[in-house]
């Protein structure tokens, strides 16, 4: 009897199903930093040495520029539209990470002022935004 | 003379593998991209409006800011290195200290950064600052 040899095929790994699954995973990632687009106003931040991450949970950015205009997201609000979004944020979230981003120059009555809106609301947690000095 | 015609081959499924090499490095300068717009800096905790706390006179380093950002302990105009000194000595002598300080409203926002970084740096535990009240 002859005995039939069958011919052994070479695995084939089908890595089309990964390019798949790879832009999936882009398009997730895309869509996420589309949600946490940050809008950012020119400025130059102060810096110190000894500084730690601010981040929380849920955040809130106030930008002062160094004229003292004060933006959330790009939009430039009073201090009376800053109060109004702070609370609607803390109504929302209680524990809201509220920060302030400042330029170095900026007369410090602005902040002042963004501060003052969180002690009257006792909110009592704020992060000031810095960034690190590096060492000469 | 024969011409031999060239069949051309159609992709092959397995060519794919620089399509999905592309998207991965996608996702990775996506990711990267996220991870710098963490803050970092101070986490500064408010006092309630109302309250009050007593200190005894002896135990106040009081600390002015002045408009130009220049420092002012005891009437005197003093460098940063030098507050850095008087306040270690100062924390010696009163270990329960209070760092006051007044900071002028036009004070650039970098020097008022400068003096709560040397408070975290020489670890005073009971800072307050206020700023002077514009006439």
């Amino acid at each position: 009897m002859k005995i039939r040899r069958r011919n052994r095929r070479r695995p084939i790994v089908s890595i089309s199903a990964m390019s798949d699954i790879a832009f999936l995973l882009l398009i997730f990632i895309l869509l996420i930093s589309l949600i946490n687009y940050r809008r950012e106003i020119p400025i130059r931040y102060p810096e110190a040495e000894t500084i730690e991450t601010t981040q929380g949970d849920k955040n809130l950015e106030v930008w002062i520029d160094p004229t003292g205009g004060t933006f959330i997201q790009g939009v430039r609000y009073n201090l009376s539209g800053i109060e109004e979004i702070i609370v609607e944020g803390i109504q929302k979230n209680p524990s809201l990470r509220i920060h302030i981003l400042a330029d170095r120059e900026t007369p410090y009555r602005y902040v002042h002022g963004v501060m003052e809106i969180l002690r009257r609301l006792q909110h009592r947690v704020v992060s000031l935004v810095i960034r690190e000095r590096k060492p000469e | 003379m024969r011409i031999q015609i060239r069949r051309r081959r159609g992709p092959e499924i397995g060519e794919s593998g620089t399509l999905s090499d592309l998207a991965f490095l996608l996702i990775i300068f996506f990711i990267v991209i996220a991870v710098f717009n963490v803050n970092q800096g101070f986490l500064l905790g408010l006092p309630r409006p109302d309250s009050k706390r007593i200190v005894d006179r002896q135990d106040l380093l009081r600390v002015e800011l002045t408009s130009g950002g220049t420092i002012r302990m005891d009437g005197k105009t003093i460098t940063l290195q030098e507050l850095t000194k008087n306040a270690l000595a100062f924390r010696q002598s009163h270990p329960n200290m209070t760092f006051a300080l007044r900071i002028d409203p036009d004070t650039p926002y970098q020097k008022v950064v400068d003096i709560v970084d040397l408070v975290r740096k020489l670890d005073i535990d009971n800072f307050s600052f206020t700023m002077r009240d514009v006439p």
